[in-house]
């Protein structure tokens, strides 16, 4: 064999070995947390997870109903805040200002905003929001949650739409289509599965923060849904069950974490499948 | 007999029997600093087919991109003179630049088919401009497929997505839905280049019948579609209007050395 060529197919081998071990180091770690999320949570999880609300200290029955309702509700109003901002954002900045100078500049800050510690935004909420107000609230929990939301949106949503190729663009101006229903007919529409996915991804994404609802939304060890009260949230209930002395309570933290952990997955899964139906379109 | 103008001394106007319906005088375009069109004057007869030919970078396609202001999407593109349309400018930063649109319309080199469904796809441009009755609309989209030689090929799935149809059929689509708008000139950027060769012939005899209704100006890398399809050609090299001609005469006996070259294939 030509030796050159034999040096060269040698080297491939050697790197694909790598690239083989350095992708299974990486997914043996994932593989770790989901099975002991699994062997720790499942024993705890049964319908009065489900049913019933968090235990009082001492007690060994009881489930996570408050929690799990009240983390559903901060979080779809927390979406719902930030995803139409994001939104909107996102459409000025592929679609009005892509030649504008400004758009580089909402870039970089929205990039910051993106990977800001989540901790610094439930600071944020907490002293604009939770300390004039004179106290915990859900509402400041979903305001927190939204802020968080507003930079992946945005990002999503630039993203998707730079994906929509300019002639049609070009095609619907032709005809005589004014810029907003050129956006609202033709690229939206276009981009409309990537636009969701981006929208579920960031859902998915505050579904299990914790540090911006400890300053904000606090917990709630009974069923309250009054957004302007302290209501109970998985991620902060998990947070201190975890941290007592009560095996109930730790056990709970643990199925608390499996429930998460299996919405995040399914958010994913949904996104990923409605992204792999635009690419086939 | 109505003259073609061109102004620049060393063309021969063209003598023709179609009035002009757009009239292209003292054009310059510029890219940022950059003048791609230098100075064009060019008449386009009504009801007659041009073609605007040339090497990559000529012009060609600025040109036509100028006829329906495309180049108003772009800050930083900018056109200098004047395109008069039935007399009036179009340049005219006052003039309506989506009626001016409904009034010319353009079809791209790539079919653009929107993401909806092809009944839609030519409802929807209808509906910008009209407010009809589900039967009457029914009746333009059907007129619109027809005259764009795709009826017989989608009667039975007017529900199913545009991007359903081969290549060939979406472009077809693409002029049904320019001439569902009833515009009254149709702009082609070389809207064959990326068809094969069964898909072009019946585009081409499509601009041919095209051709009784609407003016029509077209870009083209291919000479002899050129030939086969255009009233008068213009050849374009570098920004500069080289000769324009009745393209029976441009194709037989050019007069200026570039267009012989270019139409020989010595260059371009």
């Amino acid at each position: 064999m030509n030796p050159i060529y034999a040096s060269r197919r040698r080297k491939n081998v050697i790197i694909r070995a790598l690239c083989y071990f350095a992708a299974a180091f990486g997914l043996s770690f994932l593989g770790l947390i989901l099975f002991t999320l699994f062997w720790n949570g499942l024993a705890g999880l049964g319908l009065s997870v489900f049913t019933q609300m968090t235990p009082p200290p001492g007690s060994n029955t009881g489930g996570l109903a408050n929690a799990i309702a009240g983390s559903l509700v901060i979080t779809i109003i927390g979406v719902a805040l930030g995803a139409p901002l994001g939104m909107l954002a996102g459409t000025y900045l592929a679609e009005y200002g892509r030649h504008e100078k400004l758009t580089t500049v909402i870039r970089f800050i929205n990039d910051i905003l993106l990977s800001a510690p989540s901790i610094v935004i439930g600071l944020f909420v907490y002293v604009t929001i939770v300390l004039p107000m004179g106290g915990f609230s859900g509402f400041a929990g979903s305001l927190a949650l939204a802020v968080i939301v507003i930079p992946v949106v945005v990002r999503t949503t630039e993203d998707m739409l730079l994906l929509v190729p300019n002639p049609l663009r070009e095609a619907a101006a032709a005809l005589g289509m004014p810029r907003s229903l050129v956006i609202k007919r033709v690229a939206y529409r276009a981009a409309r599965a990537g636009l969701i996915t981006g929208v579920l991804l960031a859902t998915a994404r505050v579904a299990g923060e914790t540090a911006p609802l400890l300053f904000t939304a606090l917990n709630n060890q009974f069923w309250n849904l009054n957004m302007t009260g302290t209501v109970a949230n998985l991620p902060v209930t998990i947070n201190n069950f975890v941290q007592s002395p009560y095996d109930f309570w730790r056990q709970l933290a643990w199925t608390g974490a499996l429930i998460i952990t299996l919405s995040v997955l399914t958010l994913n899964v949904i996104a990923r499948v409605l992204g792999r139906e635009r690419n086939t379109q | 007999m109505t003259m073609i103008s061109v102004s620049t001394d060393n063309f021969q106007p063209v003598a023709t029997d179609s009035p002009v319906k757009v009239d292209i005088r003292n054009l310059d375009f510029f890219y940022g600093d950059f003048r791609a069109l230098k100075n064009i004057n060019l008449g386009l007869a009504q009801n007659r087919v041009t073609a605007f030919i040339g090497p990559s970078g000529c012009g060609k396609s600025t040109l036509l991109r100028v006829l329906n202001r495309m180049y108003d999407l772009y800050p930083g593109q900018r056109a200098a003179g004047d395109v008069l349309l039935d007399g009036r400018n179009i340049l005219d930063p006052r003039e309506d630049i989506n009626l001016l649109r409904a009034r010319v319309g353009m079809v791209f080199q790539k079919p653009t088919p929107f993401p909806m469904t092809i009944y839609d796809n030519i409802s929807f441009g209808i509906k910008l401009y009209e407010k009809l009755p589900k039967s009457e609309l029914d009746g333009r989209v059907e007129a619109a497929l027809k005259g764009a030689a795709l009826w017989k090929e989608v009667k039975d799935k007017l529900g199913a997505s545009g991007l359903s149809l081969s290549g060939g059929q979406q472009q077809r689509l693409c002029i049904a839905r320019t001439v569902a708008i009833r515009p009254e000139v149709i702009l082609f950027d070389e809207p064959c280049s990326a068809l094969d060769p069964i898909s072009t012939a019946k585009i081409e005899e499509l601009i041919d019948e095209l051709k009784n209704q609407y003016t029509i100006a077209i870009v083209t890398h291919n000479m002899q579609q050129a030939a086969r399809v255009s009233d008068f050609t213009a050849f374009m090299y570098l920004g500069d209007l080289i000769e324009f001609g009745e393209t029976s005469r441009m194709f037989t006996s050019p007069e200026k050395r570039e267009t012989q070259d270019y139409i020989t294939g010595r260059f371009g």
